[in-house]
């Protein structure tokens, strides 16, 4: 028997226009797992990832997290419940040091964001929450620098660190690795690891070593719809998924 | 990183109070101060918040006709009260504006900040009844305060002054406030900003309310200043003159809109007795700031102090 997902869909369809993107999804992210989708280019990854989000409504179908129905919540409620993101494309503060963007994320868990007249300073819980992710991310070097200066690498990494400021119980990350070479495509893989041993993850991803490396479950879509789950081993041995995708490459 | 750091505002306090000693004209001083508070509710929607907001020459005439009318109808009114209900009436415009205005994205919600400005002014012009149109309200009293007359143009100035330094600190504040950490964030990147849990659109029409009551309270101080409320306090022009001061000055610090008024009101009545063209000379000084400075005129303190802390990137502190 399948245990209950964290997060779970049920018949999720989206279309825009005539094109059916995502075609009665069900999917069932287990907690304390690392579930990777993965799928060629135009499969609809990003639009189911999307709809997890709360970026985009589902044409139909549902979205369940923790048994409590948030197919209608937008991306703002969803991280208020214990969902947070990353985004594909770099999406920082730019003009704001590290250190900012991670205490700024990490302030939207508390009641104090109206406050208009003690600084914002006092408020050493986020301060202390700020400093030690950034310290976890080992970006406590580059906390004073602004953060669109960092390098490539380090902005993947910072862009990781905000979504873990709100304390999110579901980690969805939306392609961590693009863009990403040698060195830092590594240090992002490490640091996937060791936060996959403390978060549920939902990753989308290109990099299939880092998705074979890492993922606990995978999902493989083409065409909008899933066309096989399983392993890593099992994937890796499914031949429709040979032919459809991993085959392509030769 | 502390912008509310005692240091600049006791120079401030200090330049305050001995400005009517230096330049023998506190009526024009008077008018600097209330221009610093205009440019500065200004730069608190585009240094902090981002929001370039075209039309705040509504909220200063929402405050003028608010403090003039009660002023001129009702007697006895204290000087806080008049101060107080054009400061509410500041910000209930500003809410409705805001408010409507950031429904539309980017440049749609400055170009609605500008027809809600031309709507006050056409609603003020034809109201005449009400406002006098473009002949003024007249008659406005100027009360005292705690028994101290203001008749005087310096005791006048003073009051003012007191004024300005109260809410330009609560600006300061504001500005270092978890509050003034948010309106930086969604400056940066609103979506992302959305994304970490923050209802955006709350947080811009506070701050643009907030903008309203220190323009509403500008409006007031100006009625009581001159004992009538022309019909400028709501046109178009007086908002241009806001953006004017505010970019001046620079946004990159709240204290650019300071010197961003003061130029501004020292320069064009300096300007205005030697040439009767002398906006042209006001807009070539404009533009060779905005080429030159980015930064605005504050941008020079920061270029001769490196180690003075930018709020752009806000150091750690303890």
């Amino acid at each position: 028997m399948t245990p209950v997902g964290m997060l779970r869909t049920e018949k999720l369809c989206k279309s825009f226009g005539g094109t059916v993107a995502v075609d009665s999804v069900d999917l069932n992210v287990r907690a304390a797992s690392l579930h990777a989708i993965i799928g060629p280019n135009g499969a609809g990854k990003t639009t189911l990832f999307n709809l997890l989000a709360g970026e985009m409504r589902p044409t139909s179908g549902g979205v369940f997290f923790e048994d409590r129905e948030i197919t209608r919540l937008d991306v703002r409620e969803r991280s208020h419940l214990g969902i947070g993101r990353s985004f594909q494309r770099t999406n920082i503060f730019r003009a704001l040091s590290a250190y900012e963007n991670v205490r700024v994320a990490a302030q939207s868990r508390t009641q104090a964001s109206f406050a208009m007249w003690e600084p914002a300073t006092r408020l050493r819980d986020v301060a202390a929450r700020a400093q030690a992710i950034l310290d976890d991310a080992g970006l406590a070097a580059l906390a004073v620098r602004t953060a669109g200066e960092l390098a490539g690498g380090d902005q993947r990494l910072l862009e990781i660190a905000i979504a873990l400021a709100t304390a999110p119980k579901l980690l969805l990350l939306d392609e961590p690795s693009q863009g990403l070479s040698g060195e830092d495509a590594l240090r992002l893989m490490a640091r996937i690891r060791t936060l996959a041993e403390r978060y549920t993850i939902v990753l989308i991803e290109h990099n299939m070593n880092l998705v074979m490396e890492l993922s606990d479950e995978i999902t493989v879509m083409n065409f909008g719809s899933i066309l096989a789950r399983g392993t890593p081993a099992e994937i890796r041995a499914d031949p429709q998924v040979r032919e459809a995708y991993l085959g392509s490459r030769g | 990183m502390n912008v509310a750091r005692p240091g600049a505002f006791l120079v401030l306090v200090a330049l305050v109070a001995v400005a009517p000693l230096v330049v023998h004209y506190p009526v024009l001083l008077t008018q600097a101060l209330i221009f610093g508070l205009l440019a500065a509710a200004f730069n608190l929607l585009l240094g902090e918040l981002g929001f370039l907001s075209f039309g705040q020459a509504t909220f200063n005439g929402l405050g003028a006709y608010a403090a003039g009318l009660l002023l001129v109808h009702v007697a006895h009114v204290p000087i806080l009260v008049a101060l107080l209900v054009a400061a509410l009436c500041g910000a209930g415009g500003a809410l409705v504006v805001g408010a409507l205005s950031m429904q539309g994205a980017g440049v749609y919600a400055v170009m609605l900040t500008f027809a809600f400005n031309e709507l006050a002014f056409y609603l003020a012009f034809q109201l005449r009844d009400l406002t006098g149109g473009d002949n003024g309200l007249r008659g406005v009293v100027r009360p005292e305060f705690i028994g101290i007359s203001l008749a005087g143009e310096n005791a006048y100035y003073y009051f003012v002054a007191a004024v300005f330094l109260v809410v330009f600190y609560a600006l300061l504040r504001l500005i270092d406030s978890p509050f003034g950490h948010v309106l930086r964030a969604i400056r940066e990147n609103e979506p992302r900003a959305r994304a970490i849990g923050y209802d955006t659109r709350r947080f811009k029409v506070t701050a643009f309310t907030i903008s309203g009551a220190v323009s509403g309270i500008a409006g007031a101080a100006y009625a009581m200043l001159y004992g009538f409320v022309p019909l400028e306090v709501v046109n178009f022009d007086t908002s241009t003159n806001i953006v004017i001061m505010g970019l001046l000055g620079g946004t990159g610090s709240p204290y650019g809109a300071i010197v961003g008024a003061a130029i501004f009101t020292l320069l064009s009545d300096r300007l205005s007795r030697l040439w009767a063209h002398w906006p042209l000379l006001l807009g070539i000084l404009f533009c060779t700031v905005v080429l030159t400075l980015r930064g605005g005129v504050i941008e020079i303190v920061h270029r001769l102090r490196p180690s003075t802390p930018r709020r752009k990137a806000p150091l750690r502190s303890g």
